[in-house]
């Protein structure tokens, strides 16, 4: 049997040759001092500056009893009293914004602001950092506002699912655990807790400075001061391993206070750095399109709820990257959505293909190009192709890992990595 | 708050700080064949926002044919073209998206395309609404299209609340009626020659506005080859009910809404008010009201000041089990905003809605969307996409007397709609 793909017409062709990879302005610039890594991205058409500083402080920095323990400590400085009142909303009061998320190794705070407030914004989140009060009420209220976004979360379906998933992928238990803890555990950990984490942690060893947007607007060298904000040192992860389960099964499940079933797969993929970087960009366009052309009403011109409810999301970000494919049961069965984009998978791994891929190339240089259009997204590629020992320009290396995959490619990748996946279903409680 | 922006760079050069002049400001002129354009260029960006916009009564120029524009502008890019492809095609064959946004008096064409596409982009959408040719096909996708969509508002509380709110508060013209038909029946009615009728009128050139952001430059309009020039339609105004009346519908899902009639988008200043109290009160995350909801609970609220030609809208809507709960409190927080906000915490949220504007902004899709819309309502200088814009110069003016008196004057009585199931045990008015 051979899968025939849709031919394109000439345009296409053009549109997916290397000379897109060329579109965009200034490169990246990385400058490395005393263990800090600064990029920035000047843009002076941009209406804010954004500012990521990534802190070797993560999920893998904490034992599985401090479940929560990094979120906690990252909040607790978001808390702060800074001028009388807690820093997130110091800064807010100044023109921006603060906020953050736990990776596995790192903790990232997103700090963002109009270009006139950018030196006084740097300087209060400065404040916070290099100086945190864990006092009880600080940490208390801290607290409060971790129970809160994890009620959220549990919520949504899709974030239950990849917790799971994230908790059986993880090379380091404690790197598997979920963002910001659990309640019962974070109850547990007080002012001590934090404060010993942050004196063991927040060190500027392996940190990164990445600034996009109105850099003009700082005073010349605020960015490489901001980066000096915490002591000296480095740090290194808690290696917490855990027998691997030997049953049969690769099934998660869990229930939730939600209205219709959702399946979740995840796959593991590639590297960055990786040759198979660009199919693996390519194909996860592919099942997207296919699990979106599977749910919606044939011919729609409008993007619709049932296209909104299936999806495929490669997370190249992750220290272990991994390729999630995702149902959401509201519009119908999602076995049988499921069950039909794999077997196209495997058609597709197995079988000779006729045609061209270069509309699956475009839509994938096109939805790479669309995430890079916010300067956070701009500020923190950056900073994940430089951990991976990539050089940071990386529209113009993702693209062209897009332009140079075959067919061949496309088929081998689908081959090695989409074979034997982990499954989530977070279905309705019965109850509910 | 909406969003677009036009020139005023003279006058904005006199008046913004240097340091403002480094972000992009719009430029603005003619199409080569009739109609305007307006455009803010980011050339660091890899993509291209293409947005493309009419001013068009949502349901005919008679008000009798609900979803007509809709299903016209669906149509339009689900035609095929001389190419051999269809608009929708092009878009998505490029790794792009294209979104079709109709309101009471607007239609709006939004692709957002790698910008080594955008100039096919620009050409094939002026061929497909400047030269539209419908046909049958084109009509079947588009009846298609627009009864899913009719379908899926069935069950989106806030597009059920937002069309029924208009309807209680303009009494006749476009904004009385829903821009997605709920009966289906509207929509089979419309014949094909309705359709080719109203797209020849709506959709010619010289009542278009390109808008467009990111990675563009003025070259793209060399593309436009259809078209021919003549004058665009004024912006389009509905008339406002006398003595607009609360109202209880029964729905597929529940939910609450209350509505304010608000200056028109020429009093910049006392629009920005109000875009200001929608952000102090109901942004998500950070709105006095939004951050009281308890997280826990399934209530959720959400405010926007509607800047339209003339008038404005105030309208926040309401869902979760206990809509009356939040919807006191929702009262009892702009009851309070009618005496001023002291000046230490009213400095503190302006800065904080300054920041929102440009947050909010800073996509090419939402900086063409926010150009277009702005222009379109007849008012291009005061988009808030814009530093230089008059917005910014308004939004620094404000001062809690101000605002305490806006609040007063529009935001008094509002008309309430509430949605009911069969089963909701909400109370009836």
């Amino acid at each position: 049997m051979k899968l025939r793909i849709t031919a394109i017409a000439a345009f296409l062709l053009i549109a997916a040759s290397p000379a897109l990879a060329h579109a965009a302005g200034a490169l990246p610039v990385v400058t490395r001092t005393g263990g800090v890594t600064l990029i920035t991205q000047q843009d002076a058409a941009a209406p804010l500056l954004h500012v990521v500083y990534v802190v070797r402080a993560g999920l893998n920095r904490q034992s599985l009893a401090q479940n929560g323990l990094a979120a906690l400590t990252a909040q607790t400085i978001i808390a702060t009293p800074v001028n009388g009142v807690p820093l997130g909303d110091a800064i807010a009061a100044a023109g921006g914004s603060i906020s953050f998320t736990v990776d596995p190794s790192d903790v990232r705070f997103e700090i963002e602001s109009l270009p006139d407030d950018a030196d006084k914004v740097l300087a209060l989140a400065r404040t916070g950092l290099s100086a945190p009060a864990f006092d009880a009420a600080t940490v208390r209220a801290a607290r409060g506002k971790l129970i809160a976004r994890i009620a959220e979360n549990q919520q949504v379906a899709l974030q239950v699912g990849l917790d799971m998933l994230n908790s059986t992928m993880a090379s380091s238990a404690n790197a598997g655990l979920p963002q910001f803890g659990q309640p019962a555990a974070l109850e547990q950990l007080g002012p001590d807790d934090v404060k010993s984490f942050y004196a063991t942690y927040y060190l500027r060893g392996g940190s990164y400075v990445s600034a996009a947007g109105r850099i003009d607007a700082l005073p010349a060298g605020t960015l490489a001061a901001f980066g000096q904000a915490l002591p000296d040192g480095n740090t290194t992860a808690i290696s917490v391993k855990l027998p691997k389960l030997n049953g049969a099964s690769r099934q998660l499940v869990a229930e939730r206070d939600i209205t219709a079933p959702w399946l979740i797969a995840q796959y593991p993929a590639p590297l960055i750095g990786s040759k198979d970087f660009g199919p693996m960009l390519v194909l996860a366009s592919f099942m997207q399109r296919t699990l979106a052309d599977m749910a919606d009403v044939p011919g729609v011109v409008s993007e619709t709820y049932a296209s909104r409810a299936v999806g495929a999301v490669y997370q190249y970000e992750n220290a272990q990257p991994d390729l999630v494919l995702y149902v959401n049961g509201g519009i119908g069965n999602p076995n049988r959505s499921f069950s039909t984009a794999l077997s196209i998978a495997s058609i597709l791994a197995t079988t000779k293909l006729e045609g061209s891929i270069d509309e699956f190339k475009a839509m994938a240089s096109g939805d790479f190009i669309s995430s890079t259009n916010s300067l956070e997204e701009r500020a923190w590629l950056a900073v994940i192709y430089d951990e991976n020992g990539q050089q940071p320009d990386y529209l113009t290396r993702t693209l062209d890992a897009i332009s140079q995959t075959s067919a061949t490619d496309l088929q081998r990748v689908a081959r090695d990595y989409l074979s034997n996946p982990t499954i989530a279903l977070v279905l309705p409680r019965e109850n509910s | 708050m909406r969003r677009p922006v036009l020139a005023a760079v003279a006058l904005a050069a006199m008046l913004a700080p240097l340091g403002a002049f480094a972000a992009g400001e719009p430029t603005t002129g003619s199409l080569p064949h009739g109609g305007s354009y307006t455009m803010a260029p980011d050339l660091t960006l890899a993509s291209s926002a293409i947005d493309l916009w009419f001013r068009a009564p949502a349901a005919g120029y008679d008000n009798a044919s609900p979803g007509i524009a809709r299903l016209a502008a669906t149509a339009a890019a689900a035609a095929t073209l001389e190419s051999g492809k269809s608009l929708v095609s092009l878009v998505r064959g490029v790794g792009g998206r294209l979104a079709i946004n109709v309101y009471p008096d607007l239609v709006d064409v939004s692709a957002s395309v790698p910008s080594s596409a955008a100039r096919r982009v620009v050409a094939a959408m002026s061929a497909a609404y400047f030269a539209a040719a419908l046909d049958d096909d084109s009509l079947k996708i588009a009846r298609t299209d627009v009864a899913v969509l009719s379908a899926q508002e069935h069950y989106s509380p806030d597009d059920l609340l937002h069309d029924a709110l208009f309807a209680q508060i303009f009494s006749a013209g476009p904004a009385h009626f829903a821009p997605i038909p709920s009966q289906l029946a509207d929509l089979k009615s419309i014949t094909l020659a309705q359709m080719n009728a109203y797209a020849k009128r709506a959709f010619r050139s010289a009542n278009a506005t390109f808008a467009l952001a990111g990675n563009v430059d003025q070259s793209l309009f060399a593309a436009v080859t259809a078209g021919t020039p003549g004058s665009a339609d004024a912006p389009i105004v509905s008339t406002t009910a006398a003595a607009p009346s609360d109202k209880t519908v029964n729905a597929a899902v529940t939910g609450e809404g209350l509505a304010w009639t608000g200056p028109p988008i020429a009093d910049e200043r006392a629009a920005t008010a109000l875009d200001f109290v929608a952000d102090y009160l109901f942004r998500d995350q950070t709105g006095l009201v939004s951050k009281a909801l308890d997280p826990t609970g399934d209530a959720y609220v959400n405010g926007q000041f509607i800047t339209l030609h003339d008038p404005g809208v105030m309208l926040v809507t309401i869902g979760g089990s206990k809509p009356g709960l939040v919807e006191t409190q929702v009262l009892g927080a702009i009851t309070n905003l009618q005496q001023p906000l002291d000046v230490a915490a009213f400095t503190a949220a302006r800065e904080a809605f300054l920041y929102h504007l440009a947050a909010d902004s800073q996509s090419p899709t939402e900086q063409a969307d926010n150009l277009g819309w702005y222009s379109s309502e007849g008012n291009g200088t005061y988009a808030p996409s814009d530093v230089t814009s008059t917005y910014w110069k308004a939004a620094r003016s404000l001062d809690p007397q101000y605002v305490a008196a806006v609040v007063k004057k529009y935001l008094a009585h509002p008309v309430v709609v509430r949605l009911i199931t069969t089963a909701s045990k909400e109370p009836t008015s």
